[in-house]
């Protein structure tokens, strides 16, 4: 999505949510319209199955309902708002599960060994389909190290600790990838779309 | 900007600061405009990964299912938020109403108020001509008082917006030269609320913004009304209130924007050099 057409989806948004904030329910409705999918499909990514991911998906909606009022536009953007929002969710259900959770594989994995990762439906329906085209390729430009601890920072309930050990590094370096992993992901598809 | 913050600001979009490194960082943000812009692209980068997600859709039924739980949740207050002499990127989020519920109507109620010179006791939508030079203000007449405040703000707002995609349809003309950038400013004093649109204004110097300021020519007094969330991009259209107590007598009413020091309070009178509106000295 061009810079000028993001921007503007944000301010509506951002409307939208003053609106939800003050009892509007079709404010609400058209929230659900623009983000129940790529909150579902992020929910699926964290938790590895979509009978989870609906009951997460209903509570993040129930607290954005909630705290619609609360939202600041200084801090965040909406959907970025709201992404915070399912993927608390997610990290708690995960938690309050004392589970290993099933880890999405990391890009390079997926691509060396598909059948391994997980014989989860709902995973495999989410890698299946993962979008081929402009992000992957933008993935596919970033080191192996800051792509993997983007990932893992992203989509999993790990902490900075646990992400350090799986990667057998300081945290320190793990956050410095984390940065460099989304300046390299920035920077890919900013030239990509130009 | 050094790496410790970029790393910081990446740790922010995360969700991986912890509550004491969160805080501190929007404090932060809220007088390092380059650092907010940072975030915001950042975010951006964060939102196309998740967006490029496979498009699952949620199972149909879903929606009507968390209404349920809605419903049942006790109910809400909604107070009236504090209309406050808030800064512009505050209070922008009630902006998108206007292009989701009334797209046809900020045309129609327009022609309506250029075709019904109202009584002075109507209420009336102030508009404002800006650019690098001076500033021409008309006051023009509302038909009906808008119901209540939301009413009010969408109808300000679909003005806003139609002047925005058309401003043939501006009642204010003026005769810019390009140079400098240009704008317009609608104002609606029942409810100290309005919109401002800049084009083609310069990108602020380092260190500084931009800060809209409304004043009452008659006495002088002077009201921030809010700092413009301009970086890169020169041309934007904003919401804006300003604090309740403010009052200008009919006619007496203008705009101007000028940049300041980014440090500068967002009380403070202004002082920096008039980019928009009439030229002053202070």
């Amino acid at each position: 999505m061009p810079p000028e057409q993001e921007n503007a989806a944000a301010v509506e948004e951002a409307g939208l949510l003053a609106l939800a904030g003050r009892g509007d329910h079709d404010a609400f409705r058209l929230l659900y319209a623009r983000y129940g999918a790529p909150l579902f499909s992020l929910a699926v990514r964290f938790v590895g199955n979509t009978g989870d991911a609906e009951e997460l998906l209903q509570d993040a909606f129930v607290k954005i309902w909630t705290n619609a009022a609360s939202y600041d536009s200084r801090k965040s953007r909406p959907f970025t708002w709201a992404v915070t929002i399912m993927r608390r969710t997610c990290i708690d259900h995960l938690r309050r599960r004392q589970r290993v959770p099933a880890m999405a594989p990391l890009p390079e994995e997926a691509g060396a060994n598909p059948g391994s990762a997980t014989n989860d439906d709902g995973r495999q329906m989410a890698e299946a389909h993962e979008d081929a085209g402009l992000l992957r390729e933008a993935l596919a430009e970033i080191p192996s190290n800051p792509r993997q601890a983007l990932e893992l920072a992203l989509f999993s309930e790990m902490t900075h600790a646990e992400i350090a050990r799986r990667l057998a590094q300081p945290e320190g370096t793990v956050k410095s990838w984390i940065r460099r992993g989304l300046l390299d992901l920035r920077a890919t598809l900013n030239s990509s779309t130009r | 900007m050094n790496p410790q913050l970029e790393e910081l600001a990446c740790l922010y979009v995360l969700d991986r600061l912890d509550a004491r490194e969160r805080t501190s960082f929007e404090a932060s943000m809220q007088t390092d405009s380059e650092l907010a812009a940072f975030v915001r692209e950042i975010e951006s980068t964060l939102e196309q990964r998740i967006r490029a997600l496979p498009g699952l859709e949620p199972p149909a039924g879903l929606l009507a299912r968390i209404e349920a739980r809605v419903d049942r949740l006790p109910a809400r207050l909604s107070p009236e938020q504090p209309r406050t002499a808030a800064p512009l990127w505050v209070s922008i989020s009630r902006w998108g109403i206007a292009a989701l519920l009334l797209l046809g109507f900020g045309a129609m109620e327009f022609r309506h108020l250029q075709r019904n010179p109202a009584a002075a006791a109507r209420p009336i939508v102030v508009f404002v001509g800006l650019d690098s030079r001076q500033s021409m203000l008309s006051e023009v007449p509302l038909r009906q008082r808008p119901k209540d405040a939301d009413a009010s703000f969408v109808q300000l707002a679909s003005l806003a917006e139609q002047m925005w995609e058309k401003p043939s349809d501006l009642p204010v003309k003026l005769h810019s030269t390009g140079q400098g950038g240009r704008g317009y400013a609608l104002f609606d004093p029942s409810s100290s609320e309005g919109f401002i649109a800049v084009q083609q204004l310069p990108t602020a110097g380092t260190g500084q913004r931009y800060h809209l300021w409304i004043v009452d020519t008659s006495s002088g007094q002077t009201c921030e009304a809010g700092i413009l969330p301009l970086t890169d991009a020169t041309n934007g259209l904003y919401f804006f209130s300003v604090q309740p107590g403010f009052k200008a007598r009919s006619g007496s009413l203008d705009f101007f924007v000028t940049t300041e020091k980014t440090m500068a309070s967002e009380s403070a009178r202004p002082s920096g050099k008039v980019v928009l509106g009439n030229q002053r000295t202070f």
